[in-house]
């Protein structure tokens, strides 16, 4: 059960990373598959749960730089293979089922798309229709490679707590939290793809998503949403002589985060009354 | 605002060196006390009659991109080194930082000072099998430099 974690992660991000280097309708469509992948994950995390069995959201690294998409996709095709094979060995034959036949379906599928030639890792750093100054752009990439992991890592943190919650007042908020991050690292990912500086981001440390002290997370998190507002502002500001476009959707960004804070202080003082007596 | 180029777009995209060691022969910590900040380093080491070379490295980085790429090329640097030479390599990178404004220094500082902390442990190691992880603190945020010990955790 943990191998079939660990491969239905990495198959996850493979899946998502696909759907960003894609430049026609085969991008939707891989989005999805992504989308389905990630909810497999959720439930064999669960399963592990139930089943008491210890577990971690450690990986392998993913070789995504490619030419055509048609090898990622056989990649892909062949992780799902494999991971149809670690099926055999899922506690819950339901499940495994039920997983058995999606990558049934979408193997299908993706064994069907039409090949592209891939532009994702060409380092361009240039956005289509819009130009902008080497300080923007420089602002830009920095701030796409910071924030593409840190959508990540808020993904994985608040699925791990909301895994381990039996908490309905609390998951509701972490599955928003999660919503949100999935945005914002699918918006980010295409414009690094687009920009042709695409990355997986890097694994994250134990330490940070077994959250020991929930309340405190929750107050750090406040902190960070607030100085992620202030990095907005800047790139906004940064790109705003150049592009009217790109300074909106950062100002839209930021703005988001006010919505965040207002979720974590909810989160905060239910949590303090709930199981602190504060 | 930092120049980015294509060295630094590969670091960031594909940060070499990135990951643990499983069952790693030595661990290192540097850190920042003031946000949390560290800096794991891993190791695999061979002895060749008491001439101790890093034959493997890992590093994981919680913290910002700039620890990240300065992680991706100070392993680099260290791969395949002698301690010697490991140690030198983390003196000339902690002396190239005294001229660095400290908040930009501590990122760097934090992996120096984690590969230091490997090597120590290791050497550790060799008269004590139980000798603990050792940690630094970098000095950039006005903490003086202290070593602490913890248990192992990989």
């Amino acid at each position: 059960m943990k191998t079939l974690l660990i491969k239905t992660h990495e198959l996850w991000i493979e899946m998502l990373m696909a759907s960003f280097m894609s430049q026609d309708k085969n991008r939707e469509t891989l989005n999805e598959f992504a989308d389905i992948t990630f909810r497999h994950f959720t439930w064999i995390e669960h399963q592990l749960i139930k089943n008491g069995e210890s577990y971690d959201y450690n990986r392998d690294s993913i070789p995504i730089k490619v030419e055509k998409l048609s090898v990622i996709l056989s990649n892909i095709s062949n992780r799902m293979s494999e991971l149809d094979l670690q099926l055999a060995g899922c506690s819950d034959p339901k499940l495994a089922n039920r997983i058995s036949s999606d990558i049934k379906y979408i193997r299908n599928t993706i064994s069907k798309m039409s090949d592209q030639n891939i532009t994702a890792f060409n380092a361009s750093r240039e956005l289509k229709d819009i130009v902008l100054s080497a300080e923007a752009i420089d602002a830009l990439t920095l701030f796409l490679f910071e924030e593409s992991y840190k959508e990540y890592e808020l993904i994985m943190i608040y699925n791990h707590l909301k895994a381990h919650s039996d908490d309905a007042y609390l998951n509701r908020i972490f599955q928003i939290m999660i919503d949100e991050s999935q945005f914002h690292l699918k918006r980010f990912g295409k414009m690094m793809a687009e920009m042709g500086i695409l990355g997986v981001p890097r694994t994250i440390h134990k330490s940070l998503y077994q959250v020991e002290d929930v309340a405190q997370f929750l107050r750090d998190g406040i902190d960070e949403e607030i100085a992620a507002k202030e990095m907005c502002k800047e790139l906004s500001d940064a790109v705003a002589k150049d592009s009217k476009e790109i300074a909106e959707f950062f100002d839209f960004i930021n703005f988001q985060e006010d919505y965040h804070i207002s979720l974590m202080r909810e989160a905060l003082v239910h949590y303090e009354e709930t199981y602190l007596d504060v | 605002m930092t120049k980015v180029d294509q060295e630094l777009i590969e670091h960031m995209s594909n940060p070499k060196n990135y990951g643990s060691i499983e069952y790693a022969d030595a661990m290192g910590i540097g850190e920042n006390p003031n946000n949390g900040e560290k800096v794991i380093i891993y190791l695999r080491v061979t002895n060749d009659g008491g001439i101790f070379t890093i034959s493997d490295i890992k590093y994981q980085a919680i913290g910002c991109m700039t620890t990240v790429v300065a992680g991706s090329v100070i392993t680099q640097e260290a791969m395949g080194i002698t301690f010697d030479i490991a140690e030198q390599l983390v003196s000339v990178t902690l002396g190239m930082l005294e001229n660095v404004p400290p908040e930009d220094a501590a990122c760097s500082e934090m992996v120096a000072l984690a590969l230091r902390a490997a090597l120590d442990t290791y050497i550790g190691k060799q008269s004590n099998p139980e000798y603990g992880t050792i940690s630094y603190k970098i000095e950039n945020n006005c903490t003086p430099l202290e070593a602490t010990h913890e248990n192992p955790t990989d």
